[in-house]
């Protein structure tokens, strides 16, 4: 049961606990926050300078489900897209520890915190992400442990 | 909810609404946040465990958070309407844990519901109260596509800030001696 799609990326097997992901960076800017909160958050304090300023953020920032959206991309388009990926399970423990401001630079690094094989599908591992994103000040803007499904390549054997 | 700390009832149960997603909508925000291959393309997902198309889970819970800014702008309306002022909700911290359980396939409809599960005034920010909430959402054929425990800011209607707070803040204002402070807090 071979998946086209994946044969040829990184499985469970191929990955260490300890190895570290560069995510790159993502330049965020106005039109991106606001066409976010437009259709998700659309709260005062992310879609107009004014009310931002007046608000807890001090100024127009990213939805925090938008920080998250694009730390997210990045991991897909740095790691997850190279790997057999089934599928996130969940998170826990997510911060949003400064807000995102109008032409903030976002980037930083996950760490593949845990590797552990699914007891109910031998045919997946779990494999646990800690998020650690910043912005060009390096504050830390996000952090979380993410839970997704890679495929094992050989179902049932211990890696 | 858009009601003052003090008035926001503990197990207090608020019904969001519903959405249903399409595939459009689906690849769109795929393309921008989780282009990964079940989230984009149709033929290529049948090749997953999920057997075709499914949404991003971000994307499930995007639209959910939407669901709550609608109901929050909503009670602000009927509370207006009623002549009470409505109270004032801030930015969340986090998110404690989210748990993805059934994909959103093409044409489900997902409805979102919410709980107060417990309150307290806010240690870092003077004037604020946190609250926790649950949040569930449930396809048309009643199996659970995720729950999350979430925190947000509600603002206190009868707080008065303490003299040495005033003072603190006044002194992080100024121009010397407040980056010490912040730095330091």
């Amino acid at each position: 049961m071979t998946n086209p799609v994946t044969r040829d990326r990184r499985h469970f097997e191929d990955l260490h606990i300890g190895e570290v992901i560069d995510l790159g960076h993502i330049r965020v800017t106005r039109e991106m926050i606001v066409t976010f909160a437009r259709e998700f958050d659309p709260f005062p304090f992310h879609l107009d300078e004014a009310a931002a300023k007046a608000s807890l953020l001090g100024g127009l920032a990213s939805s925090g489900w938008q920080t998250g959206g694009l730390s997210l991309r990045m991991l897909v388009d740095s790691f997850l897209n190279k790997v057999a990926s089934a599928g996130g399970l969940g998170f826990t423990d997510l911060k949003w520890k400064n807000p995102v401001m109008v032409g903030d630079t976002i980037g930083g690094t996950v760490t593949i915190a845990d590797l552990r094989r699914s007891e109910s599908h031998p045919q997946w591992g779990i494999m646990s992400l800690d998020f650690d994103v910043r912005n060009q000040k390096e504050q830390p803007v996000l952090t979380m442990r993410l839970a997704n499904l890679v495929e094992t390549r050989e179902p049932g054997d211990q890696a | 909810m858009t009601r003052w700390f003090e008035d926001i009832v503990i197990d207090e149960v608020f019904s969001l609404g519903s959405h249903t997603f399409n595939a459009d909508e689906i690849i769109r925000f795929a393309t921008l946040y989780d282009p990964q291959y079940f989230h984009l393309d149709a033929a290529a997902a049948q090749h997953s465990h999920f057997g075709g198309l499914v949404a991003s889970g971000w994307h499930t819970v995007s639209v959910g958070h939407r669901k709550m800014v609608d109901a929050l702008f909503a009670e602000e309306e009927r509370l207006r309407g009623e002549g009470r002022e409505p109270g004032v909700s801030g930015p969340s911290p986090g998110v404690n844990a989210m748990e993805f359980k059934v994909p959103v396939r093409p044409g489900d409809t997902v409805s979102y519901e919410l709980v107060v599960t417990g309150k307290r005034a806010s240690n870092s920010i003077p004037g604020w109260g946190l609250l926790f909430n649950k949040l569930t959402a449930t396809n048309q054929r009643g199996e659970l596509v995720y729950r999350a425990d979430l925190v947000g800011f509600s603002k206190l209607r009868d707080y008065v800030m303490p003299l040495r707070l005033r003072l603190l803040l006044a002194l992080t204002k100024m121009p010397l001696i407040g980056p010490l402070l912040k730095r330091g807090s």
